[in-house]
């Protein structure tokens, strides 16, 4: 393996390989850096253009596009507070509260390195366990599924800031967005009031940057109408310093925690980027000494949302490569690109096509030296973003909220979402409801929903089928003894809050 | 709108009056090709080869434009509205064509599309994982009888293609399998091949690689004539049952695009299957071109349609 890897080293190191890996890489940037455009649009649209190419320049060339997308969906998180890709939307939380506090080129330093770490790590644990793993992950079935969304639907908890109500409140308006459109099993239309439009359901990347960036919008236009001529807020000196090494190194746990979880998740298809990301952010402030910080610039918070959602990367190769079965559709759609260069993968794949194979594992492994690189010589330069006046910045951005929601699906209906979308996160922030919890819940309810309904037909309608295979039930326990701590924990508030009220 | 008929109609009519003049007014600009489907399937995987090789042939592009959502009815639909101009054109198939406006209440028809040209179609592989107690279609369906509602089957979408098989299937032999639907082919295939289901039917850019490696065994081909790929499979009927249904992509048109119009874009595609290079890319994705032009193709899909009424009617599906 170590010499297959080896030759894989001396086919992919080409100057030519190289160059057209810096471009898709570089196109990948601008893409996820820009909300609305989607990795998965990026990919889907060069796809075509490689089919024409030799496999092993065409294939790094959309992989560099994959890698630059989902890494740079943290970029607007951190300086405007607005997740480029679904998969950074737990970024903007912590990062986009450390830029606020002058500490911008530590965020996005921190979101950086922790994205190669774990984009390298779970590169690692492709090219080493692909084959065992994913025949461990295709034993999976749907009742261990459900009991996954359902415990990730935990992460809930973690993200409603102070007050669980209005959290809980925020999920299941989430949960409720996700329910319109077709049912996914008898084809039944639900609260779609005889709109075609509706019957595809609420995209959820328009609303996402309404919520995230035009409630932004709004907010800094209010700000503005009410202290005007305010210079931007800068605490500190525009010579920001980054991350230093003793920080990192205070980080690294949070960074292994969330590889270990987006690797796990990535290499189960049908959970992404997306779910990954707030799994590792809640389980890192979980984790927290000082869970209180989270939400108000802990670095923490950066580094396990950007290391859960580039771990899934490489991961989401291993079904892929293994089984031939996409685990999301950016997956899905590499698959045919793999396919259309005449590399059909699945069982056969690393027989018939080892060398190809590997050559494209070790381009995992020198695009992320690729990454590192255009990273730090990129920040440089996107750190002063912040200093640009919010008079100048938010047109810019409200423009950019209409193209980008406009371009995920070509549909105008999708501008009314945003629109509404941003008068909903507008309201939200005003009455301290978190969105999070919203994003999570529309995110989970489809698999929750369909999984479920899955797992009960196979059972022919039993819930034994939770207490009967090993792996549920574990999950079942897990989730159990969660639900009984958030209980437990949420009483011994309950008894504290009068005599805490009696000291103070 | 109106002014754009006119003038259309005007261009139409000095067409006729100077032959060959039509041919070159239309396509004056890009065309969109529409495939329903989310990215990374099958369609839009054809989509995306045909749009990248089909500049020469009709002399603007084709532009390959993605509108998923409702399992193809949003994408449907927003043909089924587009001007009837021959610039929007829906990349179907006979799920959405044939089947669904049927046993659904959708917000398009049947006819709201005219067919342009059949660029290929495929037979379903009924399979079966390899340690599971059956290896023939008889023996399943013996099975099925022996342990009414036991057989757990994949399939991919509600009155979808993978589903209505199975649905023939249970029809024809009055067998009880259980079905469950997993929203596409890769989630259908992987929970077969993790023990959570027994048996599958798809196409073979789906199944072909585990029945090589012999994880899946094929049962039969849901075709009159056995597939070049795997001649030793039969066909259903062969195997005992008369389950027929083959997936075909094809170019639809909404309804109302002038004749004349329809003729140009089937000669276009006809001169783009010819294409070697197409057929090369076409061909790398273990697919083949059985073209038919927009008469011939007219034919088929209304015995077709005829069909699937016959279907919805023997299955129960029809509301």
């Amino acid at each position: 393996m170590l010499a297959d890897l080896a030759s894989g080293f001396q086919l992919i190191l080409d100057p030519v390989v190289i160059g057209v890996a810096l471009i898709g890489l570089l196109a990948g940037l601008f893409v996820g850096a820009l909300p609305g455009l989607t990795a998965t649009m990026a990919v889907a649209v060069l796809a075509p253009f490689t089919f024409i190419m030799e496999p092993l320049i065409g294939l790094p060339f959309l992989l560099g596009v994959y890698k630059g997308a989902i890494y740079a969906g943290s970029i607007p998180a951190i300086l405007i507070n607005t997740p480029g890709t679904a998969a950074a939307a737990a970024t903007a939380a912590d990062g986009n509260a450390m830029a606020r506090s002058g500490r911008a080129r530590e965020a996005l330093e921190i979101s950086l390195f922790a994205s190669v770490i774990a984009d390298f790590l779970a590169t690692i644990v492709l090219v080493l366990v692909a084959a065992p793993l994913a025949a461990v992950a295709i034993k999976v079935g749907s009742a261990e599924f459900t009991l996954l969304y359902a415990l990730a639907l935990t992460m809930v908890a973690a993200v409603s800031g102070d007050d669980m109500l209005k959290g809980l409140i925020a999920a299941a308006l989430g949960v409720m967005i996700a329910l319109v459109g077709l049912d996914p099993m008898s084809g039944a239309q639900r609260y779609t009031f005889g709109l075609p439009v509706l019957l595809g359901g609420i995209s959820l990347i328009p609303l996402l940057i309404g919520m995230f960036a035009l409630s932004e919008i709004m907010l800094r236009a209010e700000d503005d109408l009410r202290t005007p001529q305010r210079s931007p807020k800068m605490p500190g000196d525009a010579r920001e310093t980054g991350v230093s090494l003793r920080g990192f190194r205070g980080l690294l746990p949070t960074i292994l925690r969330s590889t270990g979880i987006g690797t796990s998740l990535g290499s189960l298809p049908g959970l992404g980027a997306e779910i990954s990301c707030w799994v590792s952010y809640g389980l890192a402030r979980r984790a927290s000494a000082t869970p209180e910080r989270f939400g108000k610039g802990a670095p923490e918070g950066v580094a396990a949302a950007e290391a859960g959602n580039n771990a899934v990367c490489p991961a989401a190769l291993i079904p892929m490569t293994v089984f031939g079965i996409p685990g999301d559709t950016i997956t899905a759609v590499l698959l045919g690109a793999f396919m259309a260069q005449g590399l059909t993968p699945g069982p056969l794949l690393f027989s018939r096509d080892a060398e190809t194979v590997y050559a494209l594992f070790a381009f995992l492994f020198v695009s992320n030296v690729l990454l590192l690189g255009v990273g730090i010589f990129a920040i440089r330069y996107l750190q002063h973003i912040v200093l640009i006046p919010a008079n100048l910045l938010y047109p810019v951005v409200a423009a950019f909220c209409f193209a980008g929601a406009y371009a995920v699906n070509n549909a105008a209906f999708d501008l009314v979402i945003m629109l509404a979308g941003g008068i909903a996160g507008y309201a939200m922030r005003k009455t301290g409801m978190p969105i999070p919890p919203l994003v999570i819940g529309m995110l989970l309810a489809p698999g929750l929903e369909n999984s479920l309904r899955q797992a009960l037909t196979v059972s022919r309608g039993s819930f034994d089928i939770f207490v009967t295979r090993p792996g549920a039930l574990a999950l079942l326990t897990v989730l159990c003894l969660l639900i009984a701590l958030f209980i437990w924990r949420g009483l011994q508030r309950i008894h504290q809050a009068p005599s805490k009220g009696k000291t103070s | 709108m109106t002014l754009k008929k006119l003038l259309l109609a005007t261009t139409l009519s000095a067409g006729a009056a100077v032959p060959g003049l039509a041919q070159e007014d239309f396509p004056t600009r890009q065309i969109e090709f529409v495939t329903p489907y989310p990215p990374g399937g099958s369609h839009s995987l054809h989509a995306g080869i045909i749009t990248t090789a089909a500049e020469p042939h009709f002399g603007v592009s084709l532009v390959s434009v993605i509108r998923a959502g409702g399992g193809g009815a949003v994408g449907a639909t927003e043909v089924a509205q587009a001007d009837p101009d021959g610039y929007t054109l829906l990349f179907g198939d006979p799920t959405i064509n044939s089947l669904r406006p049927q046993v659904e209440d959708l917000a398009y028809d049947i006819d709201d599309f005219v067919p342009v040209a059949r660029i290929n179609y495929s037979p379903a592989i009924f399979v079966a994982r390899a340690d599971s107690p059956f290896s023939t279609l008889e023996e399943m369906v013996t099975y099925a009888e022996e342990n009414p509602g036991d057989l757990t089957y994949s399939s991919d979408n509600l009155n979808g293609w993978t589903y209505t098989v199975f649905e023939l299937l249970k029809a024809r032999s009055g067998a009880d399998m259980t079905g469950v639907e997993y929203g596409g082919g890769g989630p259908a295939v992987a929970r077969l091949l993790g023990g959570e289901t027994m048996a599958y039917a798809g196409d073979i850019s789906v199944v072909g690689e585990h029945i090589e490696s012999g994880d899946l065994v094929p049962l039969c081909v849901t075709d009159t004539e056995r597939m070049e790929a795997l001649p030793e499979v039969p066909t259903c009927p062969e195997a005992g049952y008369d389950v027929v249904f083959q997936f075909w992509r094809g170019a639809m048109a909404p309804a109302g695009t002038p004749p004349e119009v329809i003729a140009e874009l089937s000669d276009s595609f006809e001169a783009l299957m010819e294409d070697e290079g197409f057929l090369r890319l076409i061909g790398r994705i273990g697919s083949s071109i059985q073209f038919a032009d927009h008469e011939e193709f007219a034919e088929l899909w209304a015995s077709e349609v005829e069909a699937m009424a016959a279907v919805a009617e023997m299955t129960g599906a029809a509301e």
